[in-house]
């Protein structure tokens, strides 16, 4: 609990836990819904760490479950959904616990960003009321310390004119400045973790880079864990310090960033790699894409889920799921032929 | 925007939450499950049975003529299940030929309204521009203009009679179907198979007939369920007007204003016919719930 | 900020409105022409002379034809005159503004009351979809759906007037003459008007929360927030729900009064439905045109206001609501 002339800038960490420690572990998570009498599988054993202060990115297509994994660190799932496997923040234990218990957690030490800023903001709320709330959901604040911590957030987000936005409705804002606001609101409690789930997707480019720098400025400036949900690996690549790719929720590639970008291991990350756009290209022609449609949760391929769109699959990878591991020293993948080697699986 | 990636597929679950212990989807398949179609049709092919068909062979006596010596007969007693009314007919039979005019009415206003507001607002929608813009106005002019005005107005000039009960009604269901039939087509226009059956050229008729009908026709249907139920109350309503059905002819609308005068002294006068109209209408209520939870679940 | 579009809106809104309102009394008045008998035979009654008829039909001005009364009635009301009743000689302006005051206030207690316990019962059952309060409401709701209004006031009249006469059967009491006889007196109507409303509203509102609360991406921004789930749905989905509420109320207000008309019949309330059907009656026309003249107006800007109310304060309106 942060006094009432508190600046945004985060307190010594409490010294209980050893230093090194993880923020954020994942370990073997699963995330099933059902789904019209079936169960689909939406995350299949996540693991990952988040070290304090560091980012790590999460890549996938559209129902890859990075997006499922990460509302279930906060348990904002439907209740269709279950959650086994251990995720633990500063030690405590996050599956199975109540509504309640989650309810500390969620906007104070650990906050969520969305992607689409028009509409994850409520249009019949004052921008003002929708950060005050934010505040005064985890602290007790009369309302005038909590206005002005709301126009200190709103200035620490770059938002020009923040008490004459401070009054205003989402709609008479333009998209960045919306998603300004969405930050401005995660970081209402200080958090120690920030999970912007592709909080840049909805904008257009010039104002996609603006926040990324607005992110990456706040992030070092109070000290925060990121974990960076996006479709993107060039984002990845200039901002995360690890990074996890998912397909069919699975983890099939994990590295730090460079270790990564130096040596993909596997098919699908290149293709990712391969469909992002470059300014070299020629303007007006369609952006390279991953060849295929995204996998069907419902109906997964026996072997490798990736085979049916992978250049290189052999019999073997429609036979058998080939093992996540540990590849090369801090680098896993999940693949029986990964590139650049000459077919060797990982041990 | 980066890489292209394929859009979000079907079988993602959705993220949306809901407070918890909501299941909304409709479970579908298994007869257990169609329980909320089931039962209410049941209950109305049943009802049906009894205004139709059961007065044909049944013991039923005439609903009317009857004889003032057999007036106010309690109920239960024998032959007159509910007893006898005033003067002398048995209500019971006045129940059940109520019931044949009441949904003989209602069928026919919704059948009229379906086929004559479905064409007007579809043409509107498909056409739209001036034609769209006039055919509004002219619904939006019947919507506002006081029914009553217009419903007495035909009362007094044609006199009460069945037909004209039913043609009073229908200027509150045509316009109203014309709505549902227009919002239908307007959605239905933007879809792209409507668009390339234009551009391949098939002709006017031939897309509002093969093309939109097929479409539009289930959601006219379930509103027309909806609907039942308040042309059968509007039907008993006009009955307070002189308009209605003429008695001595039976309809609930005319035995309930009938039974008002006399509510304190003989109550079930009024909560027969009440019960019976309350019955038919949570039925095709519930009837025209449960087909509308499946349609906008598909 | 708002006010150039939402004036935009009221132009454009009142375009349309004043057709409506021209045709709706047009028509009117063609009906009421096309009527068998005129007031002249309807006051005079069956035993008048041909020529006493004919007498008080050029009194009246019934002789001349029917565009050129049509128009001149139209006139009169550009420069504010309603005209007067034929029956009666009193100014139609004196009709409306003895009876209409009943009708409005039996409306407004039935939608007030009907309103009051719509929204916390609609949200106690959007809390938990199928949980006990739910599927209570539902039912209850269902079944007052199923209800008709003149079948629901003599029920109520026989519980509550007839057998416990704890208010009154019939009869309106007039606000001066006590505020409790007053509210005594409509209490019955406006229940009877007011409870199907109540089923009706309490569904729609209900099933609006939960679309939000399923739909909606800001409500899981509140989540996020540590928001709990009542404050999620009261602070967030309710506001954003009661919008779609106010539209079909102010839809529904032309319905209304119909159902009002039937309402007053049965409890014998001096409002503007007793007198609409005495005027149809006596071929009244001016009251009649009156009367209709009101009552259209009164739908054209319920609607009208709710258009504004949406252009000022629902921001949705501006990007559309995200159909999912």
């Amino acid at each position: 609990m942060t006094d009432h002339t508190a600046s945004v800038e985060t307190e010594p960490q409490a010294g209980d836990r050893a230093p090194g420690a993880p923020l954020l572990e994942l370990r073997d998570v699963r995330v099933a819904f059902r789904h019209g009498g079936r169960r689909l599988v939406a995350v299949d054993g996540l693991s990952y760490t988040v070290a304090p202060g560091r980012t790590l990115a999460l890549i996938g297509e559209s129902g890859s479950g990075k997006t499922v994994s990460s509302r279930a660190v906060l348990g904002l799932l439907p209740p269709t959904a279950t959650v086994s496997g251990s995720i633990r923040f500063e030690g405590e234990e996050l599956v199975g616990l109540s509504e309640r218990q989650m309810r500390r957690h969620r906007g104070a030490s650990i906050a969520m960003v969305f992607q689409d800023p028009t509409r994850s903001l409520n249009p019949t709320m004052r921008i003002g009321a929708q950060i005050t709330e934010a505040i005064r959901v985890h602290q007790k604040l009369d309302g005038k310390a909590a206005k002005a911590r709301a126009i200190e957030l709103l200035k620490l987000v770059r938002l020009p004119a923040a008490e004459q936005r401070f009054v205003e409705y989402p709609h008479q804002l333009s998209g960045g400045m919306r998603q300004r606001v969405v930050i401005a609101i995660a970081l209402a409690a200080s958090p120690k973790l920030l999970i912007a789930d592709e909080a840049t997707t909805a904008l257009d480019v010039t104002t996609q880079a603006q926040i990324m720098e607005l992110l990456r400025d706040l992030q070092r400036k109070l000290g925060m864990a990121m974990v960076m949900i996006s479709h993107d690996l060039g984002l990845a690549a200039s901002f995360a310090d690890e990074v996890v790719v998912m397909y069919a929720g699975r983890a099939v590639e994990q590295a730090p960033t460079r270790t990564l970008f130096a040596n993909v291991r596997m098919p699908y990350t290149k293709a990712l790699l391969e469909a992002i756009p470059r300014i070299e290209r020629p303007p007006h022609q369609p952006l390279p894409v991953v060849p295929g449609r995204p996998p069907d949760l419902a109906a997964l391929p026996a072997g490798c889920p990736f085979a049916p769109r992978c250049p290189s699959a052999r019999d073997l990878c429609r036979e058998s799921a080939p093992p996540f591991g540990e590849g090369e020293p801090g680098h896993r993948w999940a693949c029986w032929y990964p590139c650049g080697s000459d077919g060797a699986a990982p041990a | 925007m980066a890489a292209q990636l394929p859009e979000a597929d079907a079988q993602v679950p959705s993220l949306a939450l809901a407070p918890a212990g909501a299941e909304l989807e409709r479970p579908r398949g298994g007869w257990l499950r169609q329980l909320d179609v089931l039962v209410p049709g049941t209950i109305l092919v049943f009802l049906l049975f009894l205004f139709f068909v059961w007065p044909v062979i049944g013991p039923v006596g005439k609903p009317t003529g009857g004889n003032i010596l057999n007036a106010n007969i309690e109920p239960w007693s024998a032959g007159h299940i509910f007893g006898t009314d005033p003067v002398g007919n048995d209500i019971w039979s006045r129940i059940l030929y109520g019931g044949r005019n009441s949904i003989e009415i209602a069928f026919s206003v919704q059948f009229v309204g379906l086929v004559l507001g479905g064409a007007v607002g579809a043409i509107a929608a498909y056409w739209g521009g001036a034609v769209d813009m006039v055919l509004m106005r002219v619904l939006d002019v019947l919507i506002a203009f006081p029914a009553l005005v217009l419903a007495l107005a035909i009362a007094e000039s044609l006199g009460p009679s069945k037909s004209h009960t039913i043609l009073a009604l229908c200027f509150f269901s045509v316009p109203a179907f014309a709505r549902v039939s227009r919002a239908a087509t307007l959605r239905l226009r933007e879809r792209p198979f409507m668009l390339a059956a234009r551009l391949s050229g098939t002709g006017t008729g031939r897309i509002l007939l093969r093309h939109i009908t097929p479409n539009v026709l289930p959601q006219l249907v379930t509103f027309a369920l909806l609907g039942m139920g308040i042309i059968i109350i509007l039907e008993g309503a006009l009955s307070f007007f002189g308009l209605g059905v003429p008695p001595p002819n039976p309809s609930w609308g005319n035995m309930i204003f009938e039974g008002q005068g006399i509510l304190s002294a003989e109550p079930r006068l009024v909560l027969v016919p009440s019960a019976f109209l309350f019955i038919t209408v949570l039925t095709f209520n519930l009837l025209g719930d449960a087909l509308r939870s499946r349609w906008s679940s598909v | 900020m708002t006010g150039s579009p939402a004036l935009r809106l009221i132009g454009k809104r009142l375009a349309t409105a004043i057709p409506v309102l021209w045709g709706v009394t047009f028509l009117t008045f063609v009906v009421i022409n096309r009527l068998p008998t005129d007031a002249a035979q309807q006051l005079l009654g069956v035993n008048a002379t041909p020529q006493q008829i004919e007498e008080l039909r050029q009194k009246l001005n019934l002789d001349e034809p029917l565009f050129s009364r049509y128009f001149s009635w139209l006139g009169d009301v550009l420069s504010g005159n309603l005209g007067r009743s034929f029956a009666s000689d009193q100014t139609v302006t004196s009709i409306l503004s003895e009876r209409l005051p009943v009708t409005l206030e039996l409306l407004a207690y039935a939608l007030i009351v009907s309103l009051l316990f719509t929204v916390p019962v609609a949200v106690l059952a959007a809390r938990r979809p199928n949980g006990v309060v739910d599927r209570i409401t539902m039912t209850l709701s269902m079944l007052g759906l199923s209800m008709a209004n003149y079948v629901l006031a003599l029920i109520l009249v026989y519980i509550f007037a007839v057998k416990l006469e704890w208010l009154p059967a019939i009869g309106y009491v007039n606000p001066s003459d006590g505020i409790w006889p007053f509210i005594k007196s409509l209490t019955l109507p406006a229940i009877s008007i007011g409870f199907p409303l109540f089923c009706f509203y309490t569904r729609l509102l209900r099933a609006d929360i939960l679309e939000q609360m399923q739909g909606e991406d800001y409500v899981v921004t509140a989540a996020a927030k540590g928001a709990g789930p009542w404050r999620v749905l009261i602070r967030h989905a309710l506001p954003n729900s009661l919008f779609g509420l106010l539209t079909v109320v102010a839809v529904n207000i032309g319905t209304l009064v119909g159902v009002t008309v039937i309402i007053e019949s049965i409890f014998a309330l001096p409002g503007i439905g007793g007198a609409l059907l005495e005027a149809i009656n006596n071929r009244d026309i001016l009251v009649v045109q009156g009367i209709v003249l009101v009552l259209a107006t009164v739908v054209v800007v319920a609607n009208l206001v709710t258009d504004l109310l949406y252009a000022v304060l629902d921001p949705r309106i501006r990007y559309g609501r995200p159909a999912s």
